[in-house]
């Protein structure tokens, strides 16, 4: 299990989260501003929290002992909501950023998965704004992280690909066995993809247990 | 007149690659770092800008005289003197043109988008991998625009030189000090053509830093 408690404050907004999760997928909502990404980037490390955060059995934050495990320690896969490639590196490049010795079958089958094996030669100007997101997708999955998170990853994706991303990012996050948090607006992701859905208001975070059957073969129109 | 061309473009070569050296630390500090002594090292480093070239020259002319500590060592080492000698006026030139290094990578580290150095993060990038994957490829315009900038004001540099090495024909006199002196023998000839290549000179490397300045050094992802 997984435990979270934090709070911060940021400009307007106070935020407050508080949950337990597994090897699981949790899809988050809720109105802009309500403190979803800003949740995610206390998960990163990536803004200054105050509480306590325990990831598969390590602490990473601590407020008691004044612990903060580094961003660069936590071996995160974090995907913003615009792609931020590096421009002067080609998709390939930006994938493997940072990594020596990867392991090549599991880029293979990330890429082939997320479909961006044809982008891969393309520098980030010659990619769409969906091309782009799933290459960043395949970057923060590529380094097989200790946790997923990630701002909005389809929002740019056409309706048809979107359908196929779901399912290739459930496989690809089975594969991994961890947990992995998703800001989400479609209603659908949360309704296919999340174990747990977490709703957010006003920087106060709200769970709902979900009671469907995973599996569930999707069903749309 | 070559002789004195020669000098001033080896002095100018030497110190644009130690000042590369010099300014990387020092605008890395100063665009990321914030610390006690900030302002007092942002105004050293500022400080040749507005000083005139002579009390630079006479400071540095107390630094490395035989009798002072620098002086001393360096002669124990060496076996020659630090004033009056090519290494000298290096140094001088170093402390002179070092707000045209620092300046222009101060800035292009600081424009680096901050998303981008939270991606290296994520990548687990300490300082050395960030500055040779993230922040050093995004500023390569700056640290061109700091090279073109170094050469040329050294290339430029009178007072200074003429203090500390105290323009010794074949030695220590280089070209502008050469011209000042062709001038008042009044050897019009040689003096207009040596005006004439410094002239291009500087034209040429001001050129380079405003074609730089000019192109969208990268295109934003």
């Amino acid at each position: 299990m997984n435990h979270m408690r934090m709070t911060t404050t940021l400009g307007s907004l106070d935020l407050d989260a508080q949950a337990e999760f597994a090897r699981e997928i949790i899809v988050i909502s809720g109105e802009n501003g309500a403190g979803k990404t800003t949740l995610l980037r206390c998960l990163a490390g990536l803004e200054d929290c105050q509480g306590q955060l325990q990831i598969a059995g390590n602490v990473w934050l601590d407020s008691v002992t004044g612990f903060v495990k580094p961003t660069e320690q936590r071996h995160i896969g974090f995907v913003w909501s615009d792609a931020v490639l590096l421009p002067w590196l080609d998709a390939e490049a930006n994938i493997m950023l940072g990594v020596k010795d990867g392991d090549v079958a599991w880029f293979n089958q990330v890429c082939e998965a997320l479909e961006v094996s044809p982008l891969l030669k393309r520098k980030p100007a010659m990619l769409s704004t969906g091309e782009a997101q799933r290459v960043s997708l395949a970057r923060a999955l590529y380094i097989k992280p200790s946790l997923l998170l990630l701002d909005e990853p389809f929002s740019a994706q056409a309706p048809d690909i979107r359908l196929r991303l779901r399912q290739a990012l459930k496989a690809l996050q089975q594969a991994l066995d961890i947990p992995m948090l998703m800001v989400s607006h479609d209603a659908e992701d949360a309704q296919v993809l999340a174990q747990q859905h977490w709703r957010m208001r006003e920087g106060k975070l709200m769970s709902e247990v979900k009671t469907k059957p995973q599996d569930k073969v999707m069903n749309h129109e | 007149m070559l002789d004195a061309l020669i000098i001033s473009l080896q002095l100018a070569l030497t110190t644009t690659l130690l000042l590369l050296v010099v300014a990387l630390p020092l605008a890395y500090v100063l665009a990321f770092k914030s610390f006690k002594g900030r302002t007092a090292l942002e105004v050293f480093v500022a400080l040749p800008l507005v000083l005139p070239p002579t009390v630079l020259g006479y400071y540095v002319l107390l630094i490395i005289a035989p009798d002072s500590w620098l002086g001393s060592a360096w002669a124990s080492v060496f076996d020659s003197s630090l004033a009056f000698s090519f290494s000298g006026m290096v140094l001088a030139s170093l402390l002179y043109s070092l707000p045209f290094a620092v300046q222009p990578m101060q800035q292009a580290f600081r424009a680096v988008p901050k998303s981008w150095l939270e991606l290296g993060k994520t990548r687990g990038m300490s300082i050395k991998p960030m500055l040779r994957h993230i922040i050093l490829p995004a500023s390569k315009g700056g640290v061109l625009v700091a090279a073109a900038l170094s050469f040329a004001h050294t290339m430029g540099e009178f007072g200074v030189v003429l203090m500390v090495g105290g323009s010794i024909p074949s030695e220590t006199k280089v070209a502008s000090i050469a011209l000042f002196e062709l001038v008042e023998m009044q050897q019009q000839q040689e003096a207009a053509q040596l005006a004439l290549i410094l002239l291009a000179l500087s034209f040429v490397m001001l050129s380079v830093v405003y074609s730089i300045n000019r192109k969208p050094l990268v295109v934003g992802s």
